[in-house]
């Protein structure tokens, strides 16, 4: 084997940003460095005293993914970007963070990214610069805004999506100073629900609901865990709501009423599949069952007019199922109901949102769970205002568009005519930082920066501000600029005769918070935040409604047999991260699948057309056709079929276009009334198999089914604290195997912390000479909400590659941790309690772990502190431990999928852990590297021991839902002791093979019998 | 002739074996070619304690190597916080190119000579903090001039030599650092 | 009385063969100048030793994930085939070693090739661990040397164990078989002549046939017959210790040292027929390879049938047996799961398609038994394809159950093994004598003068 081959392959390249820390020319310097040419050390000419080579060092800022505006803990080596979480102090999303907020520093590093200002040349773009584009975009604004000399004729039109409050009152002065017209649109937004509360309390805002506060959850099609208003948040609440308390045995209970189980709705105790567009009914019906019709005040007229009798007939659905539920409203409270989201906007989804809004004030959660507060900033911008734009676009009174923050060429339903009304303008400017759908068809384009880049704030709600803080200096290869300073130099140069204030938006920003001094200042970019005021728990007046509105059935186009639900994607939102690799290989968290569409439809439904899984079909409504792969669940009507939003892209970058189809060309190009919001769930579709089929890219290989095997096991509430018999359902089949010569059984109280390693551990012996910690986990599958959140933070902290759809559907995707998602009680059918098993499988480190005799050259092997170690450049390659690990979470690399990943998005690699080279297996390492950093860090303060919490694996880090604790199980205070000490912990597969893995599980608690056989 | 055979078979498999025990040796991620260096800086002028020489703790220019994983390559105006006064007696014309560098703003392209292979994690303030000397590792750099080479008792590409130093009995008589693989390989 | 014993021994050549010399000259002539058909096959051999190669490299530079292999189906074609080849190289030392010690007259004639077949397979099955794996260029780390890591290979592993076991059972019988071929080898030298003479002069190591020679060969040949027998055993329960001491269902039994052996040895028997049936005819070696041969060998792998059939339906049995919902579905998804036909085949080829042997008819009809043989190599193959592939399939974690398909790399891989293969045993019917001359003069009857007693005696 010669030196440079044996080079070549044993090259492992870490990145070792020490080389590079020059931030100019850094790209430069990676490309020159492969092992073979001289190295080069580029060390910084004058060094920013903050940074200290092979130091993380950490900023705080705001994630602006969505609307909700999580609080944000970055990450940078030698000024990069390499890792972001979530804010513990943040009052929205107290320290969890979405998968989606990860992906945003894909989007920072996004390879697709523009590299400076883009002039459109006939049909192609000409890169110019920022002198000649601003001065190019103050002449057409000169000539648009001044009648006489209007070549183009018309006025200016601003086209902007959700920002931050003071960037958004830049916007407004602004257009105001170029006398134009400004109309926001967002794809998802809550408009509906915005409108009602308008509407009953004259509040322009979204209530914000206290879930973690109520006993009883009902969610009227509110997808408030996939997307929603804060889904870090409400998933948090969520999981404090519906876990179980260890102590008292206390639980929430979440009932969830819709067509379709969107991962929020898999959450559910119980499911009441109702008829689309019958919430208003049914939330009127429990009310009436609930309370005398004058409790609801102006409503009082309704709750006669819908008793539970026509909620049950409207909803199609028993009336004891209401009726019940009702019962439940009286006795088990406090209760929360949550009106239609995103995913269930139909043609009455105001009236949907204000008929639940009269079921919480009847039923007095106003001010206990739900709270009205006024100015938020997070105003939900209407697709209604854009059909005006769109009008005025097209009768060519428009002379100069421009495009801030949204997408609306791909995000509004084609029959909407936005891009041919778009193409009437005769001068288009888009400020996307990369290549859109609008940005295609636009004449200038003037690259934003990221937010990781620029300055901003935050007020996702009344009383809360954030302050949003560059963390690096912007990626070198792309010559961005901040929007707020394209348009303060516009309005230098288009309205010389009152110039703004402020040279730069920093100053504009700064001023805007005059208010804060610089000490406060410095301290809010400290703590991320500048505090929340706490809610009034004072419940205000229902007011009687200003408009007509219909709380029936709504109208559906089209005559199909099929009722059309389309939903915000828990990966891609509206479409905003379908560039994203992570988030395309992320397997949906509902069907599992990657990187393509799917249809959902009952197996019922489907076999009454004789489909099978991957059968693609033809949907065709009134408004347009897509053909998509059919895939089969039970969670669905077997009226009605969904399509997910976010996919279909046409030119949005690599990793977006060509990959699934639009779900929105199906829809009306019609807006909800009143709220102006886009509706989704507003037709019928036929559906005309094509004959083809295709294998899905999934990562589910039974179809949900755990074949009663001991994975992933619950426990009725009731038989919480009757150890025993629980412990004798685990544990029968160990005494047959035993009975027939099997091994030393583990006996049920092994289970406590001090017993580690059980007996009969054979390679657990080598810990138990060794006096220092033995590292566990416990994963609390009552809290876990299968949201898929740690999947993307370990890929992001691992530096694990994606491997693209052909890969995956061969059974090669590289995800350390993996949710296994099983049904055990679904009906589509009637009202009935609902049971569905999540489980985040990730490497066991087995105290008994069959990986490890396998190997023959002890490239995975047991540390003293217990975890099962992989050497990747002592791993040969043999697979045996794969073949061997009885739970699969072991990852080969078949090829060097790093050698894919293009500049610059290797940038965001973690330096301190190894890039894996071809042919050798990987898998979860406990976060060795954070294991390692923290042991240094305690090392150096004069040899102290780490303390617990100290070590936050990523996958804990991210959780919104707190499911995951890590840390040393040989110790007694250590939370990870305390929570594996419940009567709930099991270990996957331990009692039937005897792994005794370190990663412990507590069992999922649900209110009905778990039938036996279901594990 | 059978004889012949026999010694040739043997030779071989020596010869196998040698090949591999090399190759064991760290091979790994050495610098090659070693090229020349843009700044003709003498280590030994600097940390040399010979008449005439600055002898500097290593750890002025080297910065970080206490207190991170790194040991830091100094800065461009580290160079020049001193050598904007003194202008160096044996080459000015080379202190010269750090007041250009200064000016451009451009970082000096050094070439690397020590390298550690990239699956390896070498926390440099571990061992400062166990009372190692830089030599152990690097060797006598301070007698050394201009770095195109590194000193030949430098083992850091080779484990070998790693986990001889942590095998070593402390006074307690256990091995003085932890040989697991994980400890360094993850 | 001793005519008797005469006759008795003579019939296992045919009676015409009377003359000591013929044997020479019929063994011998067949090293002479390779006919046109030999050329075509060498030809193709060397072509798919080619493809062979050019396929490996190509898999070496791109990755190992040009072959169909992925989670959970981590082994597949690969180690099949090796596991295949390894069982051929089985009945070679069992015909020579262990038939030898038994003084089974009837493995003279076929012995030879046999060996030579052992030989090579072992040589074709070595190449699959190193294309297996995902770093080759590593692989050595599996060979225990000192080093300054001061590494040693895990001597727990199974696959530390199968390193040995091959090597030493490749050296073994490598040994055995060139120490039988010194004789005759020196009896081609003496025919031959010019560079063939030369090779021949080197490879003999100057026999002479004195009598001291004769007497060291025989000590010699017994003594590495002694040694080769427990191989027979052992080598092939090593290799089931790849499977048998994971833990992955339809792996982990403790039935699988003797029902590999047994399966080895059966495969084996096989491989012998396929090759020497063509072989007899080519060369005209009816009068050396007698239906009595035949008869012996199939009667031989009707039992090894017997044994391997037998272990299939224990394992289907303890599966249901244990109880066990994972080694129930296991096994239950063999027959009826996604690989149905995989299984079928097995069953058909290696249980049902022998039971012909029962019958003398078949038995002595040699196109039957070359088209039976060919059945039971495709058979066994694919039970290690079972055995591998549709195990890993569904294992404990039903969400990571998946499926794995041979890529191109893979079978053209299997196809140039087979051409690897071929490609030595030509070469070895052109250079050493592939019938045993000096053991088979030792049972054919001597040529007596014949006397008038002899009538009366009738």
């Amino acid at each position: 084997m010669s030196r440079d081959l044996a080079e070549r392959h044993d090259g492992i390249l870490r990145r070792d940003f020490l080389k590079v820390v020059g931030v100019t020319g850094a790209g430069a310097t990676i490309a020159g460095c492969s092992t073979q040419d001289v190295e080069r050390l580029l060390p910084y000419v004058t060094a920013p005293e903050e940074i200290t080579p092979g130091v993380a060092t950490w900023y705080t800022t705001v994630c602006r993914g969505c609307a909700a505006e999580c609080g944000m803990w970055v990450r940078t080596r030698e000024g990069r970007a390499i890792k972001v979480e979530g804010n513990p102090t943040h009052p929205v999303s107290q320290g969890g963070l979405c998968g989606r907020g990860h992906a945003t520093l894909q989007h920072l590093y996004n390879p697709d990214r523009f590299h400076g200002p883009m002039i459109r040349e006939g049909d192609v773009f000409r890169q110019g610069t920022w002198d000649e584009a601003e001065r190019l975009l103050a002449a057409r604004l000169q000539r648009g805004r001044n009648p006489q000399n209007a070549v183009d004729g018309g006025s200016v039109l601003f086209i902007g999506g959700h920002t931050g409050p003071t960037m958004s009152r830049l916007i407004g002065e602004f257009v105001a100073a170029l006398g134009g017209v400004r109309v926001d649109y967002d794809a998802v937004t809550d408009a509906p629900m915005l409108e009602a509360a308008r509407i009953a309390y004259g509040v322009e805002s979204v209530p914000r609901y206290d879930i973690g506060a109520a006993r009883l959850l009902v969610s009227f099609g509110y997808d408030f865990v996939d997307s929603g208003a804060s889904p870090v948040e409400h998933n948090k609440g969520l999981a404090r709501m519906s876990g179980v308390n260890d102590e008292s045995h206390a639980k929430g209970r979440f009932v969830f009423l819709g067509p379709r189980l969107s991962l929020t709705g898999l959450n559910a105790d119980e499911w009441i599949p109702i008829r689309p567009g019958s919430e208003a009914a049914v939330a009127l019906g429990i009310a009436s069952a609930i309370a005398t019709p004058d409790a609801a005040g102006p409503y009082a007229n309704l709750l006669q007019a819908y008793s539970p009798a026509a909620a049950a007939e409207a909803a199609g659905v028993s009336e004891e199922a209401i009726l019940a539920l009702a019962e439940r409203f009286r006795t088990e409270g406090p209760s929360l109901a949550m009106g239609p989201g995103a995913g269930a906007h139909h043609r009455n989804a105001t009236a949907a949102n204000l008929a639940v809004m009269i079921l919480n004030h009847v039923a007095g959660n106003v001010g206990r769970t739900v709270f009205y507060e006024a100015g938020s900033s997070a105003v939900a911008s209407r697709m209604g205002d854009l059909q005006g734009a769109i009008a005025s676009m097209s009768a060519g009174d428009v002379g100069v568009v421009l495009v801030h923050g949204t997408n609306p060429a791909y995000s509004l339903p084609a029959t909407a005519g936005f891009r041919e009304a778009f193409a009437q303008v005769p001068f288009k400017v888009s400020f996307a930082s990369a290549m859109d759908e609008t940005a295609a068809l636009a004449d200038l384009i003037l690259p934003d920066q990221h937010f990781l880049e620029a300055w901003g704030d935050s007020a996702p709600r009344p009383g809360v501000m954030a302050i949003q803080q560059p963390v690096m200096s912007p990626v070198s290869l792309f010559d961005s600029k901040h929007s707020g300073d394209v348009m303060l130099a516009v309005m230098r140069l288009a309205v010389p005769a009152t110039p703004p204030a402020a040279a730069t938006f920093y100053e504009y920003l700064r001023t805007a918070h005059a208010a804060t001094d610089d000490a406060a200042w410095r301290q809010a970019l400290r703590t991320g935040s500048v505090g929340a005021t706490e809610a009034s728990t004072t419940a205000p007046a229902l007011r009687a409604p200003d408009r007509a509105l219909s709380f029936d059935l709504p109208t559906f186009d089209g005559s199909g047999d099929l009722t059309l639900v389309v939903h915000p994607s828990s990966r891609f939102g509206g479409g905003e991260f379908s560039n994203s690799p992570w988030m395309q290989e992320l397997p949906d968290p509902v069907s599992k699948i990657v990187w393509h569409s799917w249809a959902e439809i009952h197996p019922t439904a489907a076999a009454a057309r004789g489909l099978v899984n991957g059968d693609i079909v033809t949907l065709s409504s009134p408004h347009g056709a897509v053909e998509v792969p059919v895939w089969l669940y039970p969670g669905i009507r077997e009226d009605a079929i969904a399509l997910a939003m976010g996919a279909g892209h046409t030119s949005m970058g690599r990793y977006a276009d060509g990959h699934g189809v639009n779900a929105l060309d199906l829809l009306p190009g019609t807006a909800e009334q009143p709220s102006g919001a886009m509706v989704t769930v507003a037709t019928t579709v036929t559906l005309e198999p094509t004959g083809r089929r295709m294998r899905h890219a999934t990562v589910d290989g039974s179809a949900g089914d755990q074949h009663d095997r001991p994975i992933a096991p619950a426990v009725q509430l009731s038989l919480l604290g009757a150890e025993a018999e629980a412990a004798e359902e685990e544990h029968g089949e160990l005494m047959e195997l035993q009975a027939g010569g099997g091994f030393i059984p583990v006996p049920a109280e092994d289970g406590s912390p001090a017993s580690f390693p059980l007996p009969g551990a054979r390679y657990g012996e080598y810990a138990n000479a060794h006096e220092g910690p033995r590292w566990a986990m416990a994963i609390d599958l009552d809290k876990c909400t299968g949201c898929s959140a740690c999947v993307t933070a370990c890929q992001a902290e691992n530096n694990v590659p994606w491997t693209g759809e052909d890969q995956v559907r061969m059974g090669r995707d590289m995800a350390w941790i993996r949710i296994e998602r099983y049904y055990e009680h679904v009906d589509a059918t009637q009202a009935s309690d609902l049971d569905i098993r999540f489980l985040p499988m990730l490497c066991q480190h087995c105290n008994n772990a069959p990986c490890e005799p396998v190997c023959p050259v002890f490239a995975t092997y047991h540390t003293p502190e217990g975890v099962n170690a992989q050497i990747y450049n002592r791993c040969v390659g043999t697979r045996y431990c794969a073949n061997n690990c009885p739970y699969k979470v072991r990852v080969f690399n078949w090829y060097r999928y790093t050698d894919a990943v293009p500049e610059p998005l290797n940038w965001q690699w973690n330096p301190d852990v190894t890039v894996r080279d071809n042919g050798v297996m990987e898998k979860c390492s406990f976060c060795m590297q954070r294991i390692r950093e923290a042991e240094n860090r305690a090392a150096l303060e004069d040899q102290r021991p780490v303390r617990d919490g100290e070590i936050v694996p990523a996958c804990e880090q991210s959780c919104p839902a707190e499911a995951i604790v890590f840390g040393n199980i040989r110790d007694p205070n250590a939370r990870v002791t305390q929570v594996v000490a419940s009567e709930r912990t099991y270990r996957v597969l331990d009692a039937i093979i005897n792994t005794q893995p370190a990663v412990n599980y507590l069992r999922k608690v649900t209110f009905h019998e778990v039938a036996a056989g279901e594990h | 002739m059978k004889k012949n055979w026999l010694i040739g078979g043997l030779a071989g498999v020596l010869a196998l074996a040698g090949v591999a025990f090399v190759q064991g040796g760290g091979a790994e991620g050495e610098a090659e070619g070693g090229g020349v260096q843009p700044i003709a800086f003498p280590h030994n002028l600097h940390a040399g304690s010979e008449e005439g020489q600055a002898n500097m703790n290593c750890q002025f220019c080297h910065f970080s190597a206490e207190r991170s994983v790194d040991a830091g390559i100094p800065p461009v105006s580290t160079c020049w916080g001193c050598h904007q006064v003194i202008p160096g007696r044996n080459a000015p014309e080379e202190v010269l190119k750090i007041e250009e560098h200064m000016e451009s703003g451009e970082p000096i392209p050094w070439v690397r000579i020590y390298k550690i292979s990239d699956h390896a994690h070498f926390p440099h303030m571990r061992h400062i903090a166990a009372g190692l000397q830089c030599q152990q590792c690097h060797g006598e750099v301070q007698t050394m001039g201009v770095l195109t080479e590194r000193d030949p008792v430098w083992g850091g590409a080779n484990m070998g030599w790693c986990i001889d130093c942590h095998r070593q009995p402390n006074e307690q008589g256990v091995q003085q650092a932890s040989t697991d693989c994980a400890v360094c390989h993850y | 009385m001793a005519t008797g014993q005469v006759t008795e021994r003579g019939a296992l050549t045919h009676p015409d063969l009377t003359r000591l010399d013929d044997v020479n000259r019929d063994v011998l002539k067949m090293l002479g100048r390779p006919g046109k058909g030999w050329w075509i096959l060498f030809g193709i051999a060397a072509g798919g030793i080619g493809l062979f190669v050019s396929l490996w490299v190509y898999q070496m530079v791109r990755g190992i994930g040009v072959a169909g292999l992925t989670s959970p189906v981590g082994w597949g074609v690969y180690i099949t085939t090796f596991v295949f080849w390894v069982g051929i190289a089985h009945s070679g030392t069992l015909i020579s070693a262990v038939l030898f010690l038994f003084r089974a007259p009837w493995r003279q004639s076929i012995y030879r090739a046999a060996e030579a077949m052992t030989v090579f397979a072992v040589m074709t099955a070595g190449l699959f661990p190193l294309i297996h794996v995902g770093r080759v260029w590593h692989a050595y780390w599996l060979i225990p040397y000192p080093n300054s890591r001061f590494l040693w290979p895990n001597f727990k592993s199974p696959l530390v164990m199968d390193v040995f076991a091959i090597t030493t059972y490749f050296t073994v019988s490598a040994t055995f078989f060139f120490l039988g071929c010194i004789p005759d080898i020196a009896a081609a030298r003496d025919r031959a002549t010019g560079l063939r003479k030369q090779f021949y002069k080197v490879i003999s190591l100057g026999w002479q046939g004195t009598d001291a020679q004769w007497h060291h060969f025989g000590n010699a040949y017994v003594f590495l017959a002694a040694l080769a027998t427990p191989l027979v055993l052992s080598v092939h329960s090593v290799v089931s210790w790849d499977f048998a001491m994971g833990i992955v269902p339809g792996w982990h039994t403790t039935i699988f040292a003797p029902y590999f052996v047994a399966g080895a040895i059966f495969s084996g028997l096989a491989m012998v027929i396929t090759l020497i049936v063509p072989m007899r005819k080519i060369f005209g070696l009816e009068a050396y390879l007698t239906t009595k041969h035949f008869d012996a060998m199939a009667k031989l792998m009707l039992l090894t049938s017997l044994i391997v059939f037998y272990a299939y339906l224990s394992e289907f049995f303890l599966a249901w047996y244990s109880g066990e919902e994972v080694e129930r579905t296991a096994f239950w998804n063999r027959v009826f799961g996604n690989y149905w036909w995989a299984t079928w085949i097995m069953l058909t080829c290696n249980g049902l398609v022998p039971i012909m042997l029962w019958f003398k008819r078949v038995r002595h009809s040699i196109p039957a038994l070359f088209v039976i043989t060919i059945f039971v190599n495709i058979g066994m193959w694919f039970e290690r394809y079972v055995i591998v592939v549709v195990s890993l399939s569904h294992e404990y974690e039903p969400f990571a159950w998946g499926m794995y398909r041979p890529s191109f790399v893979e079978m053209g891989i299997l196809i140039g093994s087979f051409c690897w293969f071929s490609f030595w045993f030509l070469l070895f019917t052109r250079l050493l004598p592939p019938i045993a001359i000096q053991e088979l003069k030792e049972v054919m009857p001597p040529p007596l003068r014949k006397r008038k007693s002899m009538e009366g005696a009738h």
